[in-house]
């Protein structure tokens, strides 16, 4: 899903790159408001452990391999998609300049199809399902539907750039990542089930609830 | 990406050689130049000059050309996989026709394929130049040196020293996990079995990372690391052979502009001035 460079016309990377500004904004203002000075070692090292854990290969069914991506993880981790863009900024352009992986003049679109829409689709379906199916099926599905709608954006960004035919362009990566969605679901589900066992205070739902019980 | 690639890397842009040496900045900003000129020329001749430019780049960087070559095919398949659509999906001039009436290929879809593989090519071989010429903390700290936001690039820098410490990290567990005979790819073992070992790994970097950057917080702010902090850089000036590199890829890129303008009917794959 890295889009490369020397695919996207100038003019539609120029307008991805206002997205990623005007998003840059606003989660540095969400980093400052929720998270103060600790902010900047916390995102750092967790997109030190992002870029680790998104260079993991994993098998997927029809003899293929591809990995995680995270944006829904962090988002719902943090509960805010603010979090994924700082995040995923950084693992972007760090995977551009040293590996190639994803263009310099698409870190744009790769940051709103990764992060912006990742994140915001998977977070807005978990909040909105969790209470009618419980926690873990609403991050399963907030997952999948992440991995799938953020595909198939990058699908669309490439049929507006003239690069991919539409229906077999929205096809072949609607298929490929509905598959990809069920691995990326499973482990952010395993990922939640291991943080709220271990360490549950991580988790911002978590600690709203504690800070709340403190001021009762 | 393969993380033993990261660790290889590191080594690489270590070395010393005429484009080692060169500023940081300089290197970096010559990446980007060459890119993006790159990627917005419609001419084919545009990514065939850079990339010579490149790979005479690379020889005196002492790099290895099998290598780098390994490292750019590694990172073709998903441009390649749009490539593969284009001579089918544009309209022109149809040079080839299968027995189903829609699936014909024709010279403009052809053209945009060679050219956007070129420019793909191009754009990972100053990739691989850049990353093998320079280490990670020095891009960053170019960044930094270029104007960088502070808040990201304080991410950023903290973010690539640790990268290591994680790699490092998954390395141990997975050699714990293959000690232990398991294998992600083998069929041995269950699929869902093996996926849910993955996320229990993925699961504990997660935590690890979250543990790691509460301690580094703990310690940072011991050594009165506050909002108005600022991160320390070495100090490089920008000399005359940087100044010269930086000056003989303009003066290139203008010759071609030049030659493009003036040629403009004459050159493009198979005779057609491609329009984007």
């Amino acid at each position: 899903m890295h889009i490369p460079d020397g695919f996207i016309p100038y003019w539609q990377c120029a307008i991805y790159y206002v997205i990623l500004i005007i998003a840059l904004y606003f989660a540095s203002r969400w980093a400052r408001n929720n998270l103060d000075e600790k902010r900047i070692p916390l995102m750092a090292v967790l997109a030190a452990g992002i870029f680790a854990i998104m260079s993991m290969n994993l098998p997927i069914p029809f003899g293929t391999s591809g990995h995680m991506v995270g944006g829904t993880l962090v988002a719902i981790v943090f509960l805010a998609p603010e979090a994924a863009i700082l995040v995923f900024t950084v693992v972007l352009l760090i995977q551009a300049l040293l590996f190639g992986d994803g263009g310099i003049t698409a870190l744009g679109a790769n940051v709103l199809n990764m992060a912006i829409i990742g994140g915001g689709v998977g977070l807005l379906t978990f909040k909105g399902l969790k209470n009618f199916i419980g926690k873990y099926p609403a991050i399963g599905i907030g997952a999948w539907l992440a991995t799938f709608i953020s595909a198939e954006f990058c699908a669309i960004e490439m049929i507006i750039a003239g690069k991919f035919p539409l229906i077999i362009g929205l096809t072949s990566m609607g298929i490929l990542h509905a598959f990809i969605g069920i691995i990326e679901a499973v482990l952010t589900v395993i990922v939640i089930y291991v943080l709220e066992k271990y360490r549950p205070d991580l988790l911002a739902w978590n600690r709203k609830r504690k800070s709340n019980e403190l001021v009762i | 990406m393969n993380i033993n690639e990261a660790l290889d890397l590191d080594a690489l842009s270590s070395q010393n050689s005429i484009v080692h040496n060169l500023e940081g900045r300089i290197k970096l900003i010559a990446v980007l130049v060459i890119i993006v000129f790159t990627v917005y020329s419609n001419q084919l001749l545009v990514p065939v000059v850079m990339e010579i430019f490149l790979l005479i780049m690379i020889f005196l960087a002492n790099l290895s050309f099998i290598n780098s070559f390994k490292r750019i095919a590694l990172l073709l398949p998903f441009g390649g996989f749009i490539i593969l659509f284009q001579p089918f999906i544009h309209p022109g001039a149809i040079i080839w026709q299968s027995s189903v009436s829609w699936l014909h290929i024709t010279d403009l879809g052809l053209n945009w394929a060679i050219l956007l593989a070129a420019r793909l090519i191009v754009s990972l071989t100053a990739i691989v130049l850049l990353s093998s010429t320079s280490p990670v903390q020095e891009i960053v700290q170019s960044f930094r040196k270029l104007g960088m936001p502070k808040d990201l690039a304080m991410i950023l820098s903290i973010m690539v020293r640790f990268l290591f410490v994680f790699i490092d990290e998954l390395s141990a567990i997975r050699t714990a996990q293959k000690s232990r005979n398991f294998n992600i790819h083998s069929k041995l073992t269950p699929y869902k079995w093996r996926i849910k070992q993955v996320g229990y790994t993925i699961g504990m970097m997660f935590l690890k990372a979250f543990e790691k950057g509460e301690n580094v917080y703990f310690s940072m702010i011991s050594r009165c690391f506050s909002d108005n902090s600022q991160l320390y850089s070495s100090k490089k000036n920008i000399n005359l052979s940087d100044y010269s590199y930086l000056a003989l890829i303009i003066i290139l890129m203008a010759i071609l502009q030049v030659t493009v303008m003036f040629f403009n009917q004459d050159l493009g794959y198979l005779g057609i001035v491609l329009y984007s």
